[in-house]
């Protein structure tokens, strides 16, 4: 059920917000108080005069996924201005696109995946890059990625594991697939479609964005194959097993690895050496929404790099913005799992399957099945 | 018309008037409950059998009326018809289980003083009050590996207890949330139960577990039945119990149809496969009602 809140944080989580939500809290947030003296300040102006910036602009996002400070200091510096956030947005694509026919939200969060199906249902409102200038600070392979809105995060589905209990080095899929029956019980996958399959398709060699029915094949008798062996798919706390050892390996989301980590120093994060496919979650604007000048004003404010760092120091995710880099806790900034450097290059981006969306979601429901 | 008749035809009108009033109101004490079944329950099921006959374009969203059978047709695929199957098992067993386990308990609770009664009537229901999510989690503690249930069964017997994220333990998670379903109506039957029966029966030699078998099982019978529906049918589409305690690796029939609804959008194919587990259920609910007599006369 939906859930209100004037820029209050509450306890409504969504999937994969537990685990960020977990992550944010562990990840040693640093003292905002210093950002707040920047924001407001006039290097958040678009090209959109502040007359016009007024009334309250209505966004699905998920629970505690926004920067501390971010709304109630674009509010102070646009008075008259209200962003009110419901905190009902949802990991499916269905249900994301279901909420914005509803005609109740201006801009939302969503993934590239759910977008790429808005936009093909015709709902979501192309933005005026004129009156968002501040996009320039967020780098171009994740604009390509997200291009219907303004990316705001990405999440790369790697391994973690315990070198100390496993006793090899683990660089690849291959090693996954190959040591699941000695620790059989004790490997966890991801239960998101898109996540669980895609790694699996990079395990093959193929896209892990394939809509090849002949690779989807692959991919499910890989995952059956696999499935006697794992001890469960799970969907929030994936990771957590890692930490007393009742998990040994786990296909894993890097911030929930980052996070577990600081609890479990054994834990290793691991770039598979077949690549690793990543969902980017951004802010799209709903085409029925009044209040287009204050949704793109608002996005321009939340890119400004203080701004955007608040965001990332809040929620603690890898995040897309470089010129951030100064801004954000040295807890997440230095942290090789969420900034990956060069393997950044073996990452490959979640989009949105058309047609073939029904293909996966069979193969899904077949290896549950099996 | 004398005045004897005219009296006569008041007497005779004034119950006529009574009988009609009486019917007025109660068709007026029956219009809410009629309108709030004929809202939310006939006309969903109207709309969701409607629903199962149309087709979506899972790109634009977009549903067609086109009174297309192919929704069924697709059920009746291994996927489906094994998953269903499964549902049904699992349901079968965990009814079973709860019977098992319920039919003591009720009885047992049942031979107790009135306040006592109370006190262990209590204790069944009061746990419900905290969240049914909330409580299912708490088996994910209860059963993980290194858990208090693994560790007191390695203290025991040496071996450990590990069934998280296994089909026992989904069973486990749905006979603990539906037990209560059961224990109360075999309650009810048992409570009407003249004690003097049992004393009777003792009176005439039949040891504790012929007792309970020829006189508490056959009075606790219809309790028993009660229960059985109660806790089978919504064990059937149970999704939520899997989902969490069965760590994403057990399929059941609840979990495909949330899944077409809330994560693929196919509503027609999702109203399909729920008008076919209803009628499923109903098939098995008249076979239940058509034994029951019988059951019942033994």
């Amino acid at each position: 059920m939906a859930q209100v809140s004037d820029n209050a944080r509450d306890d409504a989580l969504s999937r994969r917000a537990l685990l960020r939500r977990g992550a944010a809290l562990g990840l040693g947030l640093p003292s905002v108080a210093a950002l707040l003296e920047a924001c407001g300040s006039s290097s958040s102006g678009g090209g959109t005069p502040k007359s016009s910036i007024a009334g309250t602009a209505v966004m699905s996002n998920y629970p505690n996924w926004m920067g501390a400070h971010v709304v109630a200091d674009f509010e102070r510096l646009h008075p008259g201005s209200k962003i009110r956030q419901i905190t009902s947005a949802s990991s499916s694509i269905a249900g994301t696109v279901q909420q914005l026919k509803s005609g109740n939200y201006d801009f939302a969060l969503a993934d590239a995946s759910a977008t790429g199906q808005a936009v093909a249902v015709g709902i979501v409102a192309p933005l005026d890059w004129s009156k968002i200038p501040n996009i320039k600070f967020v780098s171009q392979s994740f604009r390509s990625g997200f291009p219907h809105g303004i990316p705001t995060d990405y999440g790369k589905v790697g391994i973690g594991y315990r070198p100390d209990i496993v006793g090899e080095k683990i660089s690849s899929w291959h090693d996954v697939w190959r040591l699941a029956p000695k620790f059989s019980g004790k490997v966890v996958f991801i239960d998101i479609d898109r996540d669980c399959m895609g790694s699996t398709l990079k395990y093959l060699g193929h896209s892990g964005n394939s809509t090849v029915p002949s690779q989807l094949n692959a991919c499910k008798d890989a995952l059956v194959k696999i499935k006697p062996h794992l001890q469960a798919f799970l969907n929030t706390n994936v990771g957590q097993g890692l930490r007393d050892g009742s998990t040994v390996i786990a296909m894993d989301w890097d911030y929930d690895v980052a996070f577990n980590k600081q609890k479990q120093p054994k834990i290793e994060w691991v770039f598979p050496s077949e690549g690793m496919v990543a969902y980017i979650e951004g802010w799209i604007a709903v085409k029925s929404s009044h209040h287009f000048p204050l949704v793109e004003s608002f996005m321009n404010f939340a890119l400004e790099p203080r701004q955007y760092a608040d965001f990332v120091n809040t929620t603690g995710t890898a995040y897309v913005e470089p010129a951030a880099t100064a801004f954000v806790a040295k807890s997440i900034a230095g942290n090789p799992v969420l900034r990956p450097g060069h393997a950044i290059a073996n990452v490959e981006y979640e989009h949105f399957l058309g047609q073939a969306t029904a293909l996966w979601t069979n193969v899904w429901q077949e290896v549950k099945a099996a | 018309m004398t005045a004897a008749s005219a009296t006569h035809g008041r007497i005779a009108a004034s119950p006529r008037r009574f009988v009609r009033r009486h019917r007025v109101l109660e068709r007026l004490l029956v219009a809410p409950t009629a309108a709030w079944t004929l809202l939310f329950f006939v006309a969903p099921l109207v709309l969701i059998t409607v629903f199962s006959f149309g087709s979506e374009n899972l790109v634009l969203f977009r549903i067609s009326f086109g009174w297309t059978a192919s929704n069924y047709s697709a059920f009746g695929g291994s996927l489906y018809l094994g998953t269903l199957l499964r549902s049904l098992g699992l349901s079968l067993g965990t009814t079973l289980g709860c019977a098992l386990l319920g039919l003591p308990l009720a009885y047992f609770i049942t031979r107790q003083r009135p306040g006592i009664q109370r006190l262990l009537l209590a204790a069944v229901i009061v746990p419900f009050w905290t969240s049914f999510l909330v409580r299912t989690y708490s088996w994910v503690n209860l059963l993980q590996s290194q858990g208090p249930i693994d560790r007191l069964a390695y203290g025991l017997t040496g071996h450990h207890f590990e069934v998280l994220y296994t089909p026992t333990s989904i069973a486990i998670g749905i006979v603990y949330s539906y037990l209560p379903l059961m224990v109360l109506p075999i309650y009810v039957a048992l409570e009407r139960v003249n004690p003097d029966l049992y004393d009777a029966a003792a009176d005439l030699g039949a040891r504790p577990w012929r007792q309970f078998r020829r006189v508490v099982l056959p009075l606790a019978r219809p309790g028993l039945i009660a229960g059985i529906i109660i806790v089978g049918v919504p064990a059937m589409g149970e999704y939520v119990i899997p989902e969490i305690l069965g760590g994403g690796k057990t399929l059941m029939i609840g979990n495909i149809i949330v899944n077409e609804f809330l994560d693929v959008g196919n509503y027609p194919f999702g109203s399909a496969l729920a008008v076919s587990l209803m009628v499923v259920l109903m098939i098995l609910l008249f076979a239940l009602r058509r034994v029951q007599p019988a059951l019942e006369a033994r």
